[in-house]
């Protein structure tokens, strides 16, 4: 686990020196294609916007992702108590799953008058499905000898929830939620892209659109790095969260001697 | 010669004589799945008595574990009816307790550990307002699982898992105990020392057992009753009764043993040549 950590490290450091080194080399225009060493400069320099940009699109993501996993649960509990309302509203989750959301953003801005909840919104309606989708394929997956222990001690629905079902359902969940931390950020991004910038400080795709106007492309790079950075971090926390729920009784985390 | 071969008669005399001791009577129960096109079981006749260790034998797939499932009611039959002339052993909403059922795979919760697992029932039972004794400590010392409270189901053997799931079925302090092939899946030395143990609860707690397996080593030693079964449809071939005889300390090594697994041996055979 150690020794993997550092070869990648090592390779992602081996390809930066060899952008710095081929930069110099090849006599490439800064303006096209920045070396690392002045992207860093740039971020360095714009620290403190960048900073706070990152700040507004991370929390952005942060809470369309805690709403994706509020309204998930809550939808999945009520389809599992209720298969006519499961029936009647999986239609409606999978149009407003495949229709693009760089297609109702506009409207959405239209609709909300806070770009900032907008864009919120717009991250919410990408992250929220395949939580949604994986949540419902974890409480179906229940084991029927499971369910048919709760029964013989005679169990109500509410109890084989709780002690079957949802339990049951965490590992789909966690990896459903792995996906969604990746698209809230993407729907974060898209949305303050086509919505515009965020009331209040703007968010990094914005930074991105600025330096454009700018022709500021070390700091574009400077954003593109934050906001991959950014969801790495997002991933990690995910990964870290399952580790802890999981480590003690699930098969992915089987301790190998 | 303890063990006998009832006829019709025979058992309709052991009925009427053994009446206060009847537990359970299965008359004419039949079952057909939605999902096949002929009966699975047709026309079950089997009873069961107080402290008996009674055997279903049969081959894979002939509705044994069907008649377990439909005297604790997870399965509903399509026909006949089953008996509990007192309500002292039914499970039902005010005594859910009377009977417990061991799986045929240890079937535990992975997310629970082992002192989780065996409490389950108990905290479904106190939920539902009904009485449990918290007898936790004493269930996991009578089936050897000391020091393995906080184990989660993975970090078990096949036969630990088993002894969780003994346990577990225990713990509600059952007056009758269903077992479906409860050690199929464990190698001779477990299963030898756990049907072992087995024998020493029933006698300890005065358990009533329905013990289906396909052993005929098993059947023989285990049990006072065996009932043989064969298949397509399931129907009770032949009903065995040696309650009368002795069983010594090493009944597994006597030629009784032996004489004793070869007529039920044959009995199994005609029965799946009568298929």
């Amino acid at each position: 686990m150690q020794n993997n950590k550092i070869h990648s490290l090592l390779v992602i450091i081996i390809l930066f020196l060899a952008w710095e080194i081929s930069f110099h080399l090849l006599n490439l225009k800064w303006y096209l294609l920045p070396p690392p060493s002045m992207i860093l400069v740039s971020i360095l320099n714009n620290a403190h916007l960048l900073f706070l940009s990152l700040l507004t699109t991370l929390k952005i993501a942060i809470v369309a992702l805690i709403l994706s996993v509020i309204v998930s649960t809550s939808f999945s509990i009520v389809f599992y108590f209720s298969k006519f309302i499961e029936r009647s509203l999986t239609p409606i989750t999978v149009i407003l799953q495949v229709t693009p959301i760089i297609a109702i953003a506009p409207l959405i801005s239209i609709w909300v008058d806070s770009s900032e909840i907008a864009t919120l919104i717009c991250a919410f309606l990408v992250a929220f499905f395949p939580l949604l989708a994986n949540t419902i394929a974890g409480f179906k997956s229940t084991e029927k000898k499971h369910l048919e222990l709760l029964r013989l001690y005679g169990a109500n629905k509410y109890q084989i929830l709780r002690f079957v079902v949802i339990p049951n359902a965490l590992p789909y969940f966690l990896s459903g939620l792995k996906i969604s931390s990746g698209l809230a950020l993407i729907g974060a991004i898209v949305g303050e892209f086509v919505i515009g910038p965020i009331s209040g400080h703007s968010g990094l795709a914005y930074r991105i659109i600025e330096s454009g106007y700018q022709l500021d492309i070390p700091k574009m790079f400077g954003a593109v790095f934050l906001i991959s950075l950014s969801g790495i971090m997002l991933f990690n926390l995910v990964r870290l969260i399952s580790y802890l729920i999981l480590r003690k009784w699930h098969s992915s985390y089987q301790q190998v001697d | 010669m303890g063990l006998r071969i009832l006829s019709e008669k025979e058992r309709q005399k052991n009925i009427d004589d053994n009446e206060s001791n009847l537990i359970a009577q299965l008359q004419g129960v039949s079952k057909k799945f939605k999902s096949t096109k002929n009966e699975s079981l047709h026309d079950i006749n089997l009873e069961v008595y107080q402290e008996d260790f009674l055997s279903i034998l049969g081959s894979s797939g002939c509705g044994k574990t069907t008649i377990l499932k439909m005297m604790c009611g997870l399965i509903k039959s399509t026909a006949g009816k089953i008996n509990w002339p007192t309500s002292n052993f039914q499970n039902s909403s005010e005594n859910p307790a009377n009977l417990s059922f061991v799986f045929q795979e240890p079937n535990l919760l992975p997310w629970m550990n082992v002192y989780d697992n065996i409490k389950l029932p108990l905290k479904i039972y106190k939920e539902n307002s009904y009485k449990a004794d918290e007898n936790i400590y004493d269930i996991i010392k009578l089936v050897g699982l000391e020091g393995f409270e906080e184990y989660y189901p993975r970090q078990l053997s096949g036969g630990m898992s088993m002894r969780v799931s003994i346990a577990r079925a225990l713990v509600t302090q059952p007056k009758v105990l269903l077992m479906d092939e409860p050690f199929s899946a464990l190698d001779e030395t477990r299963r030898f020392d756990l049907s072992q143990e087995i024998l020493k609860i029933k006698k300890e707690k005065k358990l009533t057992v329905v013990y289906v397996t396909h052993s005929i080593y098993e059947s023989v030693f285990l049990s006072n009753r065996i009932y043989v079964m064969q298949s397509n449809p399931g129907k009770i071939f032949e009903e065995f009764d040696f309650s009368n005889q002795e069983k010594p300390e090493d009944y597994r090594f006597t030629p009784q043993f032996f004489e004793q697994t070869k007529i039920v041996s044959d009995s199994l055979k005609r029965a799946q040549n009568a298929e």
